[in-house]
C-alpha cells in the first residue's frame, strides 16, 4: 500500500472510531431525534431581542430533554439567523420546513417578521407557536395555525391600566388626561384603547398628540401637556421616548398624579438606570412576564435560566420567558394528544387552557390570547405586579410621589 | 407665548449642539470637497466612547471630550491619509462618497459586534437637573452642552481664522490650485482639516450621548439631519451651518409646541426647501463660477 493511501485509511479508521466515542459519550444509542426549526434574529436590529429568544427555546430545549423529550424523542432545535430581515425569515421556514424537514416550527421576534413567517407555516399546515408576534399585522391575516404566547395581544396590553384606573372610588380617580404617543402600531393604539375607556367613563382629555418616531426631543412636547395639568399622563410609548418624556418631565418639574407609559418602565433593567433610581416611583406600565410572577412554573423557570445563564431575576429578558413558554405549549399539546402531528396539536391548542410561564394561555381562532397583561408599578424602587389583584404582589399606590422623592 | 419662549430656549440649546456636529462636516467638504458621510457614525462612535469612560472609569462625559478628541483626530488623519488622499481620478469626490459610507457601516458593524443593538445613555448625575429662570426651565445638561459647543465652534473659528494653518484651510477652500502655487502643503492640510472635522464629532459625540440615548444604528438619523443642515447653510460654511442649526432647532420646537409635533421635522424641511429656491447656494454658500 503506498504511503497517502495508508495515511488516508488511517485518517478515516480514526474518524470513524472518534464518531463512534461521540455517540458513546452522548449516552444516547439508538434514541430518535426530533428536530425543531427556528427563524432567529441573531443579527441586525432585533439581535438582542432575538438572542433572549434564543436562549429561552435553549433553556426550553434542555429542560424537556432532561425530562425524556418529546413521545421519548430527543429534542433538537435547528435555528437559522434571519438577520432581523422579514424577507429572509420567509425564506429560513421555506427552508426549514421543505429541506430539513423538521417536525414542528417556533416563531421567530417581532411581529414584523412573524407575520410573513406564519403565512409559510400555514401554506405547509404546521402550527406556528410563537412568542414575540402580538401585532394586528399577525392577526389580521385571521390563521388557523398561529398560537401567540402571551397573555393578550400588545393592543389591549394597557386595558388593564384603564380597568384599575375605573376600579378606583370617583374622589380618587383623575379627572383629566394627556395622551401623548408615539407613532407606532404598539405605541398609539395602545394609548387610543386606554383614551376610549377612560373618556367613557367622563375622564376629560385636554391633549393628545401622536409624535413621529423619528423624534429624538420630546422636551416640546411635556412642555405643551404640563401647561394643561392633567392629573393623569398615557404615554403609548416604546423603550427610549419613554425615557425621554420622564427625563422632560423631570427637568420641567411637572409630576402628574398618574403616570402610565406602555413601554420603558417595564424593563427592570434599563429604566432605573436611564431615568436615575430617584424618578421611578409611582410609574405604571404592563408587561406580559415577571421574574416575581406567580405564574405556573415560574420559580423553576427562573431557577434553571440563572444556572444556565448566570446573572440574576432581574437580569432575565421577557422575551427569554415569552420563548420558554412557546416551548411549554407544544410540550402540553404533544402531552395531551400523544401525537406529533401538527394537525392534531392546532385542532387541541383551539380549545382548553394551558399553564405556562406567561400565565394560563387560551386562544380565540386566529391565535389571539384571551387573557389580560399585567399592571405593573415602581414601588420602593423595586417593580411590582399590582393589578389584577388576583396576580398582584403588591397594592397599588397613587399619587405618584413628586420627582426625587421615590 | 411662555410655551413660545420656552421653545424657543430649547430650539436654541439643541440647535447649538447639532451646529457642533455639522461644523466639522462643512468644514471637510469645504476643504475637500468630501461629503464626510460617517460624520453621523464617527458622533455616534464617540458617544460610545465617552459613554465607556463614564461607565467603566467615572470620567465626565464633558471631561471625557479631551480624552475622545485626540482619538478621534487621530482616527480621521488617518482614514484621509490612507484611504481618501490616495483617489486621484477626476470622480474622487463620489469614490470618496463611497468610502466614507463604507467608514460609516463599519463603524456600526463594530459597534453592533462590541455593543449589541441595546439602547445607551451616559446618565450623570446632573443629567435630570434644570435651573428656573424667569419662570423658564433652562436643563443644566442642554445649557452645558451648548456652552461646550460654543467654546469649540470660538476655537475652531480663531484656528480658522487667526492662524497660520487656519489660512492656509481657507486658501485651500477658495482655491487650491492658487493655494498649492502659494506654497500651501495641500496634502497636509486636508489631512488635518479631516482631522479636525472629525474630532468636533468628539466633542459632539460626548453631548449627544447625554442628551439622547442612541445604538450603533443612530446615525442614519444624525447624517440626514446634519447634511440638511450643511446644505441649508451652505456646503463648506461653518457660520452657515452654525445659522442653519439654530434654525432647525427654533423652528422644530416651536412648531411641535404651537402646532403638532407631527409637524415639526416637515416644517423645518419647508423652511430649507423655500430657502434653498431663493438661495440654491444655501444662507452663507457661494455660487460656483463657471464658464
Amino acid at each position: 500500500m503506498s504511503r497517502p493511501r495508508l495515511v488516508v485509511l488511517l485518517a478515516l479508521a480514526l474518524a470513524a472510531i472518534s464518531v463512534a466515542a461521540a455517540g458513546a459519550s452522548s449516552g444516547r444509542t439508538a434514541g430518535k431525534t426530533l428536530t425543531i426549526g427556528i427563524s432567529l434574529s441573531l443579527s441586525g436590529d432585533f439581535s438582542d431581542s432575538g438572542k433572549a429568544a434564543m436562549r429561552g427555546y435553549q433553556l426550553w430545549r434542555d429542560v424537556v430533554n432532561a425530562h425524556g423529550g418529546l413521545m421519548g424523542q430527543h429534542v433538537n432545535l435547528k435555528i437559522l439567523d434571519d438577520t432581523s430581515s422579514p424577507t429572509q425569515v420567509v425564506t429560513n421556514y421555506q427552508t426549514l420546513i421543505t429541506k430539513n424537514k423538521v417536525a414542528f416550527v417556533f416563531g421567530p421576534f417581532s411581529t414584523l417578521l412573524t407575520a410573513p413567517a406564519a403565512t409559510v407555516a400555514n401554506r405547509y399546515h404546521y402550527a406556528f407557536i410563537e412568542p414575540a408576534g402580538g401585532g394586528p399585522a399577525v392577526f389580521g391575516e385571521k390563521l388557523h395555525n398561529v398560537f401567540f404566547t402571551q397573555p393578550a395581544p400588545i393592543v389591549n396590553s394597557a386595558d388593564v391600566f384603564a380597568h384599575y384606573i375605573l376600579s378606583l372610588p370617583k374622589s380618587l380617580r383623575p379627572k383629566t388626561a394627556a395622551y401623548p404617543s408615539l407613532d407606532d402600531p404598539f405605541a398609539s393604539p395602545i394609548a387610543d384603547r386606554v383614551r376610549s375607556l377612560l373618556q367613557k367613563a367622563g375622564i376629560k382629555t385636554v391633549y393628545k398628540t401622536i409624535y413621529p418616531a423619528e423624534t429624538t426631543d420630546l422636551t416640546p412636547i411635556v412642555s405643551k401637556y404640563a401647561a394643561k395639568k392633567p392629573d393623569l399622563v398615557v404615554g403609548g410609548t416604546q423603550n427610549d421616548d419613554a425615557y425621554a418624556q420622564v427625563k422632560a418631565m423631570v427637568q420641567l418639574k411637572f409630576s402628574p398624579k398618574f403616570l402610565f407609559l406602555s413601554n420603558g418602565p417595564n424593563d427592570p433593567a434599563e429604566f432605573p438606570s436611564k431615568v436615575g433610581r430617584k424618578n421611578i416611583d409611582g410609574i405604571f406600565s404592563t408587561g406580559d412576564w415577571f421574574p416575581d410572577s406567580k405564574a405556573p412554573g415560574n420559580k423553576a423557570f427562573v431557577k434553571a435560566y440563572v444556572k444556565k445563564y448566570g446573572g440574576s431575576a432581574g437580569s432575565i429578558d421577557p422575551t427569554s420567558a415569552e420563548a420558554f413558554a412557546t416551548g411549554q405549549v407544544l410540550q402540553l399539546a404533544v402531552a395531551k394528544t400523544h401525537s406529533l402531528d401538527n394537525g392534531k396539536i392546532i385542532s387541541a391548542l383551539h380549545k382548553g387552557k394551558w399553564p405556562t410561564v406567561e400565565g394560563v394561555l387560551h386562544w380565540n381562532s386566529i391565535g389571539e390570547p384571551q387573557g389580560s397583561d399585567l399592571l405593573v408599578e415602581w414601588i420602593h424602587g423595586k417593580l411590582y405586579p399590582v393589578y389584577p389583584k388576583s396576580i398582584a404582589l403588591h397594592s397599588p399606590t397613587a399619587p405618584k410621589p413628586p420627582w426625587g422623592k421615590g | 407665548m411662555h410655551l413660545v419662549v420656552q421653545a424657543c430656549i430649547l430650539g436654541v440649546l439643541t440647535g447649538g449642539v447639532y451646529a457642533l456636529m455639522a461644523s466639522g462636516l462643512t468644514l471637510v467638504f469645504g476643504v475637500m470637497r468630501v461629503i464626510n458621510v460617517a460624520q453621523g457614525a464617527l458622533v455616534i462612535l464617540s458617544a460610545y466612547l465617552s459613554w465607556a469612560l463614564f461607565t467603566h472609569f467615572h470620567i465626565d462625559p464633558f471631561l471625557s471630550v479631551l480624552i475622545v478628541a485626540p482619538l478621534m483626530f487621530a482616527l480621521g488623519t488617518g482614514v484621509q491619509l490612507v484611504f481618501i488622499r490616495s483617489l486621484r481620478s477626476e470622480h474622487a469626490e463620489e469614490l470618496s462618497l463611497l468610502i466614507t459610507w463604507a467608514l460609516a457601516i463599519g463603524i456600526e458593524g463594530v459597534l453592533g459586534a462590541v455593543y449589541e443593538t441595546t439602547y445607551r445613555s451616559t446618565n450623570t448625575s446632573y443629567a435630570n437637573s434644570s435651573w428656573t429662570v424667569f419662570g423658564y426651565h433652562v436643563s443644566v445638561v442642554r445649557a452645558y452642552a451648548f456652552a461646550l459647543s460654543l467654546a469649540i465652534l470660538v476655537l475652531l473659528y480663531l484656528l480658522l481664522a487667526r492662524t497660520r494653518f487656519g489660512r492656509s484651510v481657507r486658501a485651500t477652500v477658495q482655491n487650491p490650485s492658487s493655494a498649492l502655487l502659494l506654497g500651501v502643503n495641500a496634502d497636509r492640510v486636508r489631512a488635518l482639516a479631516f482631522g479636525i472635522g472629525v474630532s468636533t464629532a468628539a466633542a459632539a459625540g460626548a453631548v449627544y450621548g447625554v442628551l439622547y440615548p442612541f445604538n450603533p444604528g443612530s446615525h442614519y438619523d444624525l447624517i440626514s439631519r446634519l447634511l440638511s443642515i450643511v446644505v441649508l447653510g451652505g456646503l463648506g460654511s461653518v457660520g452657515g451651518a452654525v445659522v442653519a442649526a439654530l434654525l432647525m432647532g427654533l423652528v422644530e420646537a416651536v412648531v411641535a409646541v404651537e402646532i403638532s409635533p407631527i409637524w415639526s421635522s416637515f416644517s423645518y424641511f419647508v423652511v430649507l426647501v423655500l430657502i434653498l429656491l431663493v438661495r440654491p447656494q444655501g444662507i452663507f454658500g457661494t455660487r460656483e463660477r463657471t464658464l
